[in-house]
């Protein structure tokens, strides 16, 4: 290619303006100095001849054997097979992953509460080895009391009685009754003996029985 | 080059296609037949790929009716699609043109007046020395009639890319461009006046 060299500031100033009033874009006054300067310039007259020659050339319909008709035919077919506006909306993709994220916050949130507990468990050492505050019907029923004394009132005492002998003997009232009406009691004076209790219980009038409970010192 | 009017009536028609319509569809598809096909045969003259590259432009169009923001002409906007829809079915097929001879006979055109046919050889003669994009320039400016700035859009690089392809055509079909037949041209100088 030979790169052409401006012979003067208005031929590459006519140069530029050539597309643009050939297209008639050019603005009125850009048209009108170019219609000038041509009628003094061989050069760009014979250039600018060619360019709208150039452009009737360009403009001239397209010589490729094309059927618009059996184009748009053949567009309708596809978009029966696959229509993009009829694809997976956008909104549904956006219901999936709220869904997602909402079973990842749910499987956070578990772990967190997992954790937590765990570390209460780990920071109480002494709660696994707890008893529990409950007692099946399986279970052995629990020891007795230190120093303690079955005793059977009889049936004549009443409750203000009952308490009465209690008070009086400083003895206090650990379980009961049962389903034989025995109480177990224990006496509040370290000093006296289960054996010791049990005996004035059993001289004291309206009590049937009176004993230590078995491995009572 | 494009007109206002002709916009909005563009507009119209993505409007409705947005919507599923078919005819609209139909419409732009006539109206810009002619127009891509013959942009599209400066990149390639193979009359298969060209349909294809054309009806792929139009599902795209179809598919993006409804989010078409309005940032430029339509008629900007599809041109940029046929434009990099013609580019990626280059790569796919091979950018060797078609050779006249294996284009069946019935389909070449019928009617090309002497004056056209001595007028589209000259211009044959010297597209085939510039290189696909500066063909493409030339006919988006002086086929078509789009701004250089609607260049730019249409081929997303920057204007002074487009003004350096614009020039550097005009000057090579300036030296190699002889004067039709008949036409009382002095012969092409090798520097602008």
């Amino acid at each position: 290619m030979t790169r052409p060299t401006p012979a003067g500031r208005d031929c590459a100033r006519a140069w530029e303006a050539m597309p643009w009033v050939i297209q008639a874009t050019a603005s009125h006054d850009q048209q009108a100095w170019l219609e000038t300067h041509l009628a003094t310039c061989d050069d760009c007259r014979m250039a600018f001849e060619q360019q709208r020659q150039l452009a009737r050339a360009v403009r001239l319909p397209h010589d490729v054997p094309l059927d618009p008709e059996q184009g748009l035919q053949r567009l309708f077919a596809r978009l029966d097979v696959d229509d993009p506006q009829k694809a997976e909306p956008a909104p549904r993709q956006a219901s999936n992953g709220w869904l997602l994220r909402s079973l990842a916050a749910a499987v956070v949130l578990q772990a967190v509460g997992l954790g937590a507990l765990g570390l209460k468990l780990w920071s109480s050492p002494d709660a696994p080895t707890a008893p529990a505050s409950y007692r099946t019907l399986s279970n052995d029923a629990p020891a007795a009391a230190h120093g303690a004394i079955h005793v059977v009132p009889d049936k004549t005492l009443d409750m203000q009685a009952w308490n009465a002998v209690l008070q009086a003997q400083h003895l206090r009232v650990v379980d009961g009754p049962n389903g034989v009406g025995a109480y177990t009691v224990v006496a509040a004076d370290a000093s006296v003996t289960p054996k010791q209790a049990a005996e004035r219980l059993r001289g004291t009038r309206g009590i049937r029985f009176a004993e230590p409970v078995a491995g009572a010192p | 080059m494009p007109q206002p009017d002709t916009d909005a009536n563009d507009r119209l028609l993505l409007q409705r296609m947005s919507a599923g319509d078919r005819a609209a569809l139909s419409v732009m598809y006539r109206a810009y037949h002619g127009r891509l096909a013959r942009f599209l045969s400066r990149l390639t003259r193979r009359a298969d790929i060209i349909e294809e590259v054309i009806n792929d432009c139009f599902w795209i169009v179809w598919q993006k009716a409804a989010t078409f923001q309005g940032e430029s002409r339509v008629s900007t906007w599809i041109m940029g699609i046929a434009y990099r829809c013609g580019l990626k079915s280059l790569r796919q097929h091979g950018s060797e043109p078609v050779d006249e001879d294996s284009v069946p006979e019935d389909r070449l055109p019928s009617h090309d007046p002497g004056d056209d046919r001595e007028l589209r050889d000259w211009l044959g003669r010297g597209m085939d020395r510039l290189s696909a994009d500066q063909r493409l320039v030339v006919e988006l400016v002086y086929g078509i009639g789009h701004s250089l700035d609607d260049v730019a859009a249409i081929m997303q690089c920057p204007v002074g890319t487009v003004k350096a392809r614009l020039f550097h055509a005009r000057v090579k079909l300036r030296n190699v461009l002889p004067g039709l037949a008949g036409e009382d041209a002095p012969a092409p100088k090798e520097k602008l006046p």
